[in-house]
């Protein structure tokens, strides 16, 4: 049984559809990315779910409870802000207390409950401090804590690390994944960062115009990529378009002409002949062979001859943009791999690492 | 201590008293004035002092030697009508303000064009205009009419104020009462009014103090029934100018004793975490 449903949810804003036709089903205990560019309604979605929104078409439903009508004071949903939202004419104490004072738990329960989350989000002896007095960091636990308290059914965030530096954003990760696994709770996590999505999440949807466009685990996300969208925003990815002119059997290979007459082989997962594709090669499945290696191998499938048109050295890796024919593909090599400005270059693809996305 | 700190510490010693003189110079003249019962060109300071124009003015002595009335009743006038006044407009600006913030309303700009409009004109013919309808109404030279009026001063100021004040709280904060559990109401009075406060009470006062300084409105509609400070003030200021200073200094009290709530308030904690 899923522990949160959507059907069929629309929400306009005057003329605008900010998400339209999202049913989406999110198991109990899983951490569920909502990720997508900004405007892509994802934020919408969870309002709507918070009960902050109400949504002009479709239903939510809550452990197969309908909750579409139901003002969010009597959800039972936690969330959390990107700006931490902590109340700041409350102590930490307070903060965390109020929504148990409101459902008249007893006074020695709250202080326990109060102390309880406190320490799991190593926060313990913060009580009477003001949320100003602390870092964002300790803030965004207290959000967090704030929200865990009240034992919601389904916590929402809201691209809660979006305020934080990098070091430290990269920290939270961790610490949010352990701490939602430790409640075992229901997550609903709305962010635009891929980086972020691809570490924290069991699934992934990705939103683009209001739209789900593709929903499964990070790897499947990634390593396949149902549409040319979420190839390009997750990721880097290099494109080239072609059409199916025949195939190897023997090794279950499709080969791709291009429009520019380039031919090349990738894994074919039903396709047709005739069909209009589009290959997408991440930068680290592209190897480059400079002039004299590359030479020997030239005229081999998926070999390619191409020209340095831009590098940058990252530290790790150096970044390199190399044209071939008229595609640009970018590629990620080790850094004792040096290649010039305008150097001719070969360019190898692995069929088994183009993913091919029909037309 | 190096030399060029001591000459720092001199420049910022001369420019407090400097300042100190640019603000309470004329008060110091105002005080002299007060209880001059002889003052004489070219004396520098008055001849004869003495407490008689207060104790004049308080009530206190009835002399009729040196034409000056007490204001105890004028005063009574004008602290009721100040009173009225801010409980009124807040009763308004207060919901308005927080609408006005919060909701994209129809017609938002237009309603708050209407609030200023009465300052958009000349105030006289806007009163006159005024004394000619409340004639119809009764309400000419009535508390009643007068307070009015003093809202309709009041009421531009305080709902800008708090629109502004509700406008500056994110949003977020009521939201996240929301989700622990808080209907509308108990979020609005545990989390957004106990921040809007400061702002608030600052609009507050600011209407009691437009209120109590008010003299246009006050004279076309309240005359010659309803007499308020600012009335005794103007009317002695011509030929009585201890007198006048009596009800000057008198006009201070307020406004300086407000002061220090407002700052006292705008220091508050809670203001220095407002900067999510």
């Amino acid at each position: 049984m899923p522990a949160l449903r959507l059907v069929n949810l629309t929400k306009r804003f005057g003329k605008t559809v900010a998400v339209q036709d999202v049913s989406l089903e999110i198991r109990d205990g899983e951490i569920m990315t909502l990720l997508g560019p900004s405007g892509c309604g994802k934020t919408t979605t969870l309002r709507c779910i918070a009960g902050l929104l109400s949504p002009d078409e479709g239903d939510i439903y809550l452990d197969d409870r309908r909750v579409t009508d139901l003002p969010p004071e009597k959800r039972g949903i936690g969330l959390v802000f990107q700006n931490y939202a902590l109340w700041p004419h409350m102590t930490i104490y307070e903060n965390l207390a109020f929504g148990l004072r409101l459902r008249k738990i007893p006074k020695d329960e709250i202080q326990r409950k109060v102390s309880e989350v406190l320490a799991t989000v190593r926060l313990s002896g913060f009580e009477q401090r003001y949320p100003r007095q602390l870092s964002g960091g300790q803030q965004q636990r207290v959000a967090l804590a704030r929200a865990l308290v009240i034992e919601p059914s389904v916590l929402l965030l809201d691209e809660p690390l979006s305020n934080l530096d990098a070091q430290l954003r990269e920290e939270m990760r961790f610490e949010i994944r352990e701490l939602q696994r430790k409640f075992g709770i229901t997550t609903v996590y709305v962010t635009h960062d891929q980086a972020e999505a691809l570490v924290l999440s069991d699934r992934i949807t990705v939103l683009h115009g209001g739209k789900i466009t593709q929903v499964g685990t990070p790897k499947d996300i990634y390593n396949r990529p149902s549409n040319k969208f979420v190839a390009g925003f997750i990721g880097l990815t290099s494109f080239i378009e072609g059409t199916v002119v025949g195939f190897d059997e023997t090794r279950g290979y499709a080969i791709v002409k291009t429009s520019d007459g380039l031919e090349v082989q990738a894994r074919s997962t039903g396709l047709h002949s005739q069909q209009k594709v589009t290959l997408a090669v991440r930068p680290e499945h592209i190897e480059l062979l400079p002039g004299s290696q590359g030479l020997s191998r030239a005229g081999e499938v998926n070999v390619f001859e191409g020209v340095v048109l831009r590098m940058a050295y990252l530290g790790d890796t150096i970044d390199y943009r190399v044209r071939v024919g008229d595609w640009v593909l970018r590629a990620h090599t080790s850094t004792n791999m040096v290649l010039n400005h305008d150097e001719k270059v070969w360019v190898v693809l692995s069929p088994d690492q183009i993913t091919v996305i029909p037309e | 201590m190096s030399k060029s700190r001591l000459l720092t510490r001199a420049g910022e010693a001369v420019l407090l008293i400097v300042l100190c003189l640019i603000i309470f110079g004329p008060m110091t003249g105002l005080a002299l004035w007060s209880i001059a019962l002889r003052w004489y060109w070219p004396h520098a300071l008055p001849q004869v002092i003495g407490p008689d124009y207060w104790l004049q003015a308080l009530g206190l002595q009835k002399s009729l030697a040196i034409g000056a009335v007490s204001i105890m009743g004028a005063f009574k006038t004008s602290l009721i009508i100040a009173l009225i006044s801010v409980v009124l407009v807040m009763a308004v600006a207060i919901p308005a303000g927080y609408v006005l913030a919060k909701y994209s309303i129809p017609w938002k700009s237009a309603i708050l064009l209407l609030f200023l409009l009465p300052q958009a004109f000349p105030q006289q013919p806007v009163f006159v205009n005024l004394l000619l309808l409340f004639n119809k109404l009764g309400l000419a030279g009535t508390v009643p009419g007068v307070i009015l009026v003093h809202l309709i001063v009041g009421l531009v100021f305080a709902v800008w104020i708090s629109s502004a004040t509700f406008k500056s709280i994110p949003p977020e904060l009521e939201e996240a009462a929301r989700s622990v559990g808080a209907s509308r109401v108990t979020a609005f009075f545990r989390v957004t009014l106990p921040l809007a406060a400061p702002g608030l009470l600052a609009s507050a006062v600011f209407v009691f103090l437009t209120s109590l300084d008010e003299f246009t409105g006050t004279f076309f509609i309240g005359l010659p029934f309803v007499t308020t400070l600012p009335m005794l003030l103007y009317s002695s200021s011509g030929y009585n100018l201890q007198f006048a200073s009596v009800i000057a200094i008198i006009l201070l009290v307020p406004s300086i004793l407000f002061m220090v709530i407002i700052e006292r308030f705008l220091k508050a904690e809670y203001i220095g975490g407002m900067g999510i």
